[in-house]
This record gives C-alpha cells, sequence and structure tokens, in this order.
C-alpha cells in the first residue's frame, strides 16, 4: 500500500456490497468499517446499478443471485456503461461451479469470493485490487486467477 | 392217329383179297354183288387210312373185280366193251369213294386240331387267369405256351422303359446258364428277338442252318440243328417285347403251327398287356395313396422337421428302401434331417457314414448337387462305376456302398418360392424293382408339396416371429422405427409414433425424411454405415406439432435397412436440469447461512476489535437465526431423502385441523415481516380428521411460509378452513406474485423451484412443496393449486375425517 491509490476526498474507500442477505451485508459492513471504508449497500441488482452510477465507489462486491435483476446482468451492465466500466468488481457468490467461475471472468471481474468466506481477509482483498487497478495492473490481474477469501476445499 | 392209318393200309389191302377169296366159294358169283363188296373194301381202307390207303384199295379192288368176276373169269382182259367200261367205271367210283372218305377224315382231322389247339389254348387262359403276380403271368405264359406250341424251351424278353435293351423276364426249358449275360441286351437287328420286336415280324427257322443264315452271329451256338419261331408282342398296334419258342428238332412250320404260335404270341401279348394296366393302376393307386397320405401329413402340422421326419417314414418300404431327407441350413450348409429304413440299425449305421462322409457342397452329383442346381436326380440303374465314382479312390467306402447293393435312386430338390430348401432322396436297394419316370414324377410332386408345406410352415414362423416381434415392439416404451434400404418406414411401433408426434398408419410406406419432421436430425446424427451400429446421440427434435423432445438415438444397420431405437429423454432431461438446478439451489441456500454464521464467528473472534455488548448481540442474534435456518435445510433434504427411501416414520392421529392450523399460524406471528397480515377462518362444525398431526403441521406450516415468502410487497395471508364431503379443507390464500398456469403442474416435483436463479429474491430448496405433496398423500389427503399469476395463489390440502 505504498503507493497510495485513488480516494475519497476523505481519503477512504468507498464500497459498494450488493447481496440480497441482510447477514452478508451486515458483516460486509462491520469488517470493511473496521479497516476504515465507507460501505455503500444494496438489497438487489436494481439498487446495485443504481448506486454504482451514483455512489461513486471505488470497487464493487457483487453477489449472483439477487431479486430482480441478478448479479451477471449487473456486472454486464456496468462493464457497458462508461461511467462504471472502470470499477472493478469482485463477485461475493454461493455459486461454486467451474462454469460460474469462468462466466466471471468472462465478465472481467478481479476476484470471486466464495461463501462462506472469511469476512475478516475481504478489507485486504478489496485494498488489494483497487491499488493494483490504480497502477494499471488490472489486465494482469484480470490474466491471474482471480483472488480468492478461502482454499477452494468448500467447494461443491 | 396211328393206328387207323395203318388199318386203313391193312383193309386196303386184306379186304379187296378177302373179296376175291369169294370166287373160290362161288361157283357163279354175282359181278354186281362183288362190285359192292369191293367197293365198300375201297370205302373202309380210305375211311381208316385216307385216301392212300382208299387208291391203293381201289387198284387192287378193280384188278380183283377184272380177274376174278369179270368174264373172262381169271383173265384181267375183258370179254368185251361193256365189262371194261363196267371195270373203268368200277374204278373211277373206287376213286371217287376213296377220294369222299380222304376229303372227311381230313374235316375231321382239322376239326381234331382245331379242338387240340382250342384245349392248349384254353389250358394257357385257365393258367392265366390263375397267375396273380406279373411274374407269375410271365411264367404262366412261357410255360403254357411252350406246352402249346409243342416247343423244347421258350422266353420272354421285354422292351426296357427306356426302349434301349430287352430284359429277359421269364423263360422255360432252357439250359441253365443260357441266359447269363443275356438277362439285358439291346434292341438291335443283330438277335431274333429284337429283330423281330423292330419289325414287328415274327420270324421261323426251321433248322440251325436256316437262323444262321439269317444271324450269322448266332452260328457260333452248339447243339443239335432245331426249329426256333420268334414273335413279336404286339400291344395297341406296338411291339412291347418278343416271345421265342426253341423246337427239339428240325421243324416244318406249316400255316398251322404259324397261326398257333401267332395265337399264342397274341395271348401273351394281351396278358402281357392286361399285367401291364394292372400294374399300373395299382401302383398309381399306391401312388395315389402314398401322395394322400404324404399331403394330409404334411398338412398337418407346422413342425416341418417333424413333418418329414414322419414322411420318410410314409416312403419306406412302399417307396422306397431308403428315404431321407436334406435340409439347408442357414449357414448354407446341407443337414441331415431325416433319415428311414426298415432296419433301424441301418439307420444309424448310415448316420455314423453321413458324420464320417459328410456332404461336400461341391460334389458333383448327389445331395449337394441336387440342392445348388435345383434339379432332379434320376439314376434308374445305379452302375458299379457310378459307385467307383462316387467313392472318388476311398476303397472302404465303396466297399461300403457296394455291400448295400443299392440299384435305383432317385434326388429331387425342396424348392419353394425359387430357392432350395433341401432335397428328398429315394434310394431302392435290389430287394425293390427300378425306379421309373413315374415314381420320378412322384417324387418331385412330394417334393413340391414337400417343399411347400415346409416353406409355409416356415414363412408362419417368420410371420408368428415377427407378429411376436410387433407384439411385443408394440409394449417397449422405446421407440423403434424400421427403415428400408431406401429409406422408406417399414414399420413405426406406438411409443416411437407418440415419440415422433406421427401416425404410424401414414407414414409406413413413405419416406422416412418426407414423412417424419425431425427425421432429418436423425438421418443426420444416428445413420451408421452399412453393417454399422451407430449411437445413441440424443438430439433435440423439434416436432410437426412444434413442441421440442430431447431423443436419445441409435441406429442399427443390418443390411436390409436400418433399425433406429428412439428414447424420449425430456423428462429426464428436464429431470436432470432441475436436479442442477437443486445441486446449485441447495449449494446457494447451504453457503449463505454458513457464510453468515462462519463469518459471524470470525468477526466475533477479531482481536484488533473490542464489541460492545450490543454488537457482540448482534452477531450472535445472527448465528443463532442462520444455524437455525441451516438446520431447517438440513432436514428438508434428509426429509427428502427418508420419503423417497419410503423410511419415514408415520402416525395415525385423530386430531382437531382447526387447532393445529391456529397454533401454526401463532408460531409465524412470531417473526412475521412488515406488511404481511395472518388471518385464520374456520367452520364451527369441522369434525376430526385422521393423520400425522406433526406432519401436517409442517406441511400448513409450509404453506404458510410459502405465501409469506411469495408476497413481498405485503398483502393478507388467510387460512379458511371448512368440511368438503368426508375431507376436512385448508385453504392458504395469498395475493403475492402467483404461479404462471404452465408450471402450476410442476411445482409439487421434486427439486422444482419456481425461480431458480432466485430473481424474484425467493429463496428455497424447492422441496417444500414435494415433501408437502408426499405428506398429504400419505395421509390418502390431496394437495392442489389455483393461482393467476400476479394475482396471488391458493393452495388446497383435505385431509380424511376420522370416522
Amino acid at each position: 500500500m505504498s503507493a497510495q491509490p485513488k480516494r475519497t476526498e476523505a481519503g477512504r474507500l468507498r464500497v459498494l456490497v450488493a447481496d440480497d442477505e441482510p447477514p452478508i451485508r451486515l458483516l460486509c459492513q462491520v469488517n470493511l468499517s473496521i479497516a476504515g471504508m465507507d460501505v455503500l449497500q444494496a438489497t438487489d441488482g436494481e439498487e446495485a446499478l443504481e448506486l454504482a452510477r451514483t455512489g461513486r465507489p471505488d470497487i464493487v462486491l457483487l453477489d449472483l443471485m439477487m431479486p430482480r435483476i441478478d448479479g451477471w446482468t449487473v456486472a454486464q451492465e456496468l462493464r457497458s456503461d462508461e461511467r462504471t466500466k472502470e470499477i472493478p468488481i469482485v463477485f461475493l457468490t454461493a455459486r461454486a461451479t467451474a462454469n460460474d467461475r469462468r462466466r466471471a471472468e468472462e465478465l472481467g471481474a478481479l476476484g470471486y469470493v466464495l461463501k462462506p468466506f472469511d469476512p475478516v481477509g475481504l478489507a485486504p482483498l478489496v485494498t488489494d485490487v483497487v491499488d493494483r487497478c490504480a497502477r494499471g495492473e488490472s489486465e494482469q490481474l484480470r490474466r491471474e486467477r482471480p483472488p480468492e477469501l478461502w482454499p477452494a476445499d468448500l467447494e461443491g | 392217329m396211328r393206328s387207323p392209318t395203318a388199318l386203313g393200309w391193312a383193309a386196303a389191302f386184306l379186304a379187296p383179297a378177302a373179296i376175291s377169296a369169294l370166287d373160290a366159294l362161288s361157283h357163279r358169283p354175282s359181278t354186281q354183288l362183288a362190285g359192292f363188296l369191293y367197293l365198300f373194301a375201297v370205302s373202309l381202307a380210305a375211311y381208316l387210312g385216307g385216301f392212300a390207303p382208299g387208291l391203293v384199295a381201289s387198284v387192287v379192288s378193280t384188278l380183283g373185280l377184272a380177274y376174278f368176276f369179270t368174264p373172262p373169269r381169271h383173265d384181267l382182259i375183258p370179254n368185251n366193251g361193256d365189262q371194261a367200261g363196267g371195270v373203268v367205271l368200277f374204278f373211277i367210283v373206287a376213286i371217287l369213294i376213296s377220294q369222299l372218305f380222304e376229303r372227311r377224315r381230313q374235316v375231321q382231322r382239322e376239326a381234331e386240331a382245331a379242338s387240340a389247339r382250342a384245349n392248349r389254348l384254353q389250358a394257357v387262359t385257365a393258367r392265366l387267369a390263375e397267375a396273380v403276380t406279373p411274374q407269375q403271368v410271365l411264367d404262366a405264359i412261357v410255360t403254357e405256351g411252350v406246352e402249346a406250341a409243342e416247343a423244347r424251351a421258350g422266353a420272354i424278353g421285354l422292351l426296357s422303359h427306356d426302349g434301349e435293351t430287352i430284359d429277359i423276364v421269364a423263360q422255360r426249358g432252357y439250359e441253365q446258364n443260357i441266359f447269363v449275360g443275356w438277362e439285358t441286351f439291346p434292341l438291335d437287328r443283330e438277335t431274333p428277338m429284337g429283330r423281330a420286336i423292330l419289325e414287328e415280324t415274327p420270324f421261323f427257322f426251321s433248322t440251325s442252318a436256316e437262323r444262321n443264315a439269317a444271324f450269322p452271329n448266332m452260328a457260333g451256338l452248339s447243339g443239335p440243328s432245331h426249329g426256333l419261331a420268334i414273335l413279336p408282342l404286339v400291344v395297341e398296334g406296338r411291339a412291347v417285347g418278343g416271345i421265342a419258342f426253341t423246337f427239339p428238332r428240325e421243324i416244318e412250320f406249316d400255316a398251322d403251327r404259324r397261326a398257333l404260335k401267332a395265337t399264342l404270341a397274341q395271348q401273351a401279348a394281351q396278358a402281357i398287356d392286361r399285367v401291364r394296366l394292372y400294374e399300373a393302376e395299382r401302383a398309381l393307386r399306391q401312388r395315389m395313396t402314398f401322395l394322400a397320405d404324404a399331403s394330409e401329413l404334411l398338412g398337418s402340422s407346422l413342425d416341418y422337421e417333424a413333418t418329414l421326419a414322419e414322411l420318410t417314414r410314409l416312403a419306406v418300404p412302399e417307396m422306397a428302401t431308403w428315404c431321407s431327407v436334406d435340409m439347408v441350413a442357414s449357414d448354407g450348409s446341407i443337414r441331415r434331417l431325416a433319415v428311414a429304413h426298415e432296419d433301424p440299425e441301418r439307420i444309424a449305421w448310415a448316420e455314423r457314414l453321413g458324420d464320417e462322409y459328410p456332404p461336400d457342397p461341391d460334389q458333383p452329383m448327389g445331395v449337394p448337387n441336387v440342392i445348388r442346381t435345383m434339379t432332379a436326380e434320376f439314376v434308374p440303374d445305379i452302375a458299379d462305376d457310378l459307385l467307383v465314382e462316387a467313392a472318388q479312390g476311398d476303397e472302404r467306402l465303396l466297399e461300403i456302398v457296394r455291400e448295400l447293393g443299392l440299384r435305383s435312386a432317385i434326388t429331387v430338390p425342396l424348392v419353394a418360392r425359387g430357392r432350395a430348401l433341401g432335397a428328398l432322396s429315394l434310394i431302392r436297394d435290389e430287394s425293390a424293382p427300378r425306379y421309373t419316370e413315374v415314381d420320378l414324377d412322384l417324387a418331385s410332386e412330394l417334393a413340391r408339396r414337400a417343399a411347400s408345406a415346409v416353406d409355409n410352415a416356415i414363412l408362419y414362423r417368420e410371420a408368428e416371429r415377427r407378429g411376436d416381434a410387433t407384439r411385443a415392439l408394440a409394449h417397449v416404451d422405446d421407440g423403434v422405427v424400421l427403415v428400408d434400404q431406401d429409406g422408406v418406414v417399414v414399420s413405426v411401433n406406438p411409443a416411437a409414433a407418440r415419440i415422433l408426434a406421427v401416425d404410424a398408419s401414414e407414414v409406413v410406406g413413405e419416406t422416412a425424411i418426407g414423412a417424419i419432421g425431425a427425421w432429418s436430425e436423425i438421418d443426420d446424427n444416428a445413420k451408421p454405415e452399412r453393417g454399422q451400429t451407430r449411437g445413441p446421440v440424443t438430439l433435440p427434435l423439434v416436432l410437426v406439432d412444434g413442441a421440442e423432445r430431447w431423443v436419445s438415438v441409435s441406429g442399427v444397420d443390418f443390411g436390409d435397412g436400418v433399425v433406429y431405437a428412439l428414447r424420449d429423454v425430456t423428462e429426464e432431461r428436464l429431470l436432470e436440469r432441475t436436479r442442477s438446478d437443486f445441486v446449485a439451489t441447495a449449494s446457494h441456500e447451504l453457503r449463505t447461512p454458513l457464510a453468515a454464521v462462519l463469518g459471524a464467528v470470525k468477526t466475533l473472534r477479531r482481536e484488533d476489535v473490542s464489541w460492545d455488548a450490543e454488537q457482540r448481540e448482534v452477531l450472535m442474534d445472527m448465528i443463532d437465526r442462520e444455524a437455525e435456518r441451516l438446520s431447517g435445510i438440513v432436514s428438508q433434504i434428509l426429509l427428502t431423502g427418508q420419503l423417497d427411501a419410503g423410511r419415514l416414520p408415520f402416525e395415525d392421529e385423530r386430531f382437531d385441523p382447526v387447532a393445529l392450523t391456529k397454533s401454526v399460524v401463532d408460531s409465524a406471528e412470531l417473526h412475521l415481516p412488515s406488511g404481511i397480515e395472518l388471518r385464520v377462518q374456520a367452520k364451527d362444525d369441522i369434525p376430526l380428521v385422521t393423520g400425522d398431526e406433526n406432519q401436517l403441521r409442517q406441511v400448513i406450516a409450509n404453506l404458510v411460509d410459502n405465501a409469506i415468502k411469495y408476497s413481498p410487497q405485503g398483502g393478507d395471508v388467510e387460512l379458511r378452513l371448512n368440511r368438503n364431503g368426508q375431507f376436512a379443507r385448508i385453504e392458504v390464500v395469498d395475493c403475492g406474485l402467483g404461479i404462471p398456469s404452465d408450471e402450476q403442474d410442476r411445482i409439487f416435483e421434486k427439486f422444482y423451484r419456481l425461480d431458480p436463479a432466485l430473481t424474484r429474491g425467493v429463496n428455497g430448496t424447492g422441496l417444500g412443496l414435494y415433501i408437502s405433496k408426499e405428506l398429504v398423500e400419505r395421509m390418502n389427503g390431496r394437495i392442489s393449486v389455483d393461482s393467476e399469476l400476479g394475482r396471488g395463489s391458493t393452495f388446497v390440502v383435505e385431509v380424511p375425517l376420522a370416522v
């Protein structure tokens, strides 16, 4: 974290957490706040898109299975919108198949966090992704296997 | 006949002499009286001895009359012209008398000869009448003919069936061995009998020299010179043979003798003709009987193996000494189906022989050849060189077949619809007569009928097999389509018609591609190479009715076409999809609360943060709730497993459904989302029901839970209880999202979820309604839904009343 990435005026990272499950949002909120980040919460896809456009987050933690608009569509929309296409996306999901993972990579995800995850590691992950993107290493990051919070032994 | 002639001669001299003696006795004898006496003497001599003695008596008497009784007495020369005229007149009268008697004698002799001939012929006729068998007839002709012809020996030769040779069929009186080597000889002009037959003319040779002059090749025959008569036996203008008479010595064949021989020959010919007719008729009757029996037998059963075996037994011994049937097996080899012989030991022996010398399909003669060429083989006479050829240098085999004494053989092919099915063989040994053309005809007819019967049996079996196959295919769930080489549909079983959404009767006979909408897809992906198998492949077929089906197709080419096996795997694919959806859903459903519980624990254990009581309580509460949720999901999955295995215990209780419903609602009220209101509306007169109270509680709780979940915008959820006949009816009514009508049938299926991607924000494993349905039905109740998209749903549970 030597090079300071782009920050909000207050110098705090702003993280958009989009998940329909209140416990997950709560865990993100608690742990990211402790790391000094601002957390925007969306309870479905529609809200996520809205907040991404208006709230100018530094990163989006995106659930896949959400009411109204699912995470895949949200990611697509974000990618195709000039205002939001630079925002790094890290999926935060219970979907564990290789197919889902491949699809996430194709959509330009820079991280794939499989539930259950360690919420304590969430803040360092977010910082790392945001920093590398600020250094222009997003392509490199994308080519690497997206970082995960937990080893794959919980996968179905 | 001798003595009257001798007496005649005696009378010719003695009678005139006696009369002449009267001269000595009488002084003046009367010339007239003497003349009468002399005439009497002449008459006596002529009567007894015929013309010659009469003539002598006439001369003697005339001399006597002239010498003794005509003046001058004791002088031959008469006195005067009158007396000389009287003597001459006497002589003339005497001669006339002699002639008269001679003619009478001749007439008498002819009558006697005719009578004797008639007697002889009658004897022949009598013997012939007694004769029963053809051989007896022939023997009678020879024996009586020899007798009647006053011959030393006689023989009858008959033309063979082919007209090429003469067979000596009967003989009598010849030295033994004279016919050795001459039992059969060619019909030509070299022999008297051959010539007599060919020219239809009798030959009479009075002496051996005469015979030798006509037939120089017979000059070498030894023995004294003798007469020989040979006559053709002519029936209906055609010579069928000849009869020969050999006489003890040289003989003059007068007209009488010739006539007698001719009559004998004629009688013999008639007898032979009669015998032949009788024989032919008898044989015909026998054959007709045999053929009728055989036909009846052939028609009696479809078990042609047994029938043909029976047929071979029927043919023995009348038709054959040996009878066998060989059949062409499906691999083209020739298999002996049945063999019959009078002696069972012989059959076993023949079978061993057959094993030892299996038929060579390329053999130039015999059964393989008959089957290959579909042409009958007829060997009326099995000559030794034929056996030598057949043995093909195998000395032992040659010895064996020689010992069999085979005489005559017929092998006919069993041909039906242009195909040789096998062959029928008839063989006679030396104990039976040779086969004739008639037998060949009979065998051919028999073979035709047998082949037809076998063919029918085979066709019937095939039809039955095909029928069996069709019947079996009709009950097979897999679709079977048979397409011929030209791509024309030959058969479609009901399952295939269902899968392909076609009418079998409309597509059979049409090209598959033309008649079956999705066939090109099958043709492209499942059509095998010749003789090959392809598939199974699972293809999405868009059918004529527009429906899409997943069909697993495999094709097997069997040379004449292709059999396609079709299986509708649409259901399986749907199930597979719902199952994989379930895995994804269950994974999501489990991972989410697990993430919450684990995440909360990890968070609480952070060492860099000190939690106040309120923050700790929030996280602890979350752990509690999410752990509960996790446990609920796990028990749903376990419950499903138990239901599937039929291992869920079931209590049969009587309970009050109204109280139960109210208690479910009370529990639900405890964590009711905002905007939802629960109401219970129950009729008063609802009796107790039977079932498992706890399980029904789960069902109602699940329906209430669903009603709340699917009412994200809030609204009332109403529980209505009433009685419907012998059931208590519990309705759970919401005014939430509702269920699309095409999915209402499927929501009770295992793993089925209205919204697998959860875009409507409703979680669940897809097991709740499946479990509810299973539980209700185990209580002999029922569950159903009525819903309109956007207007809400009404779930109805009915459980039987307690009696």
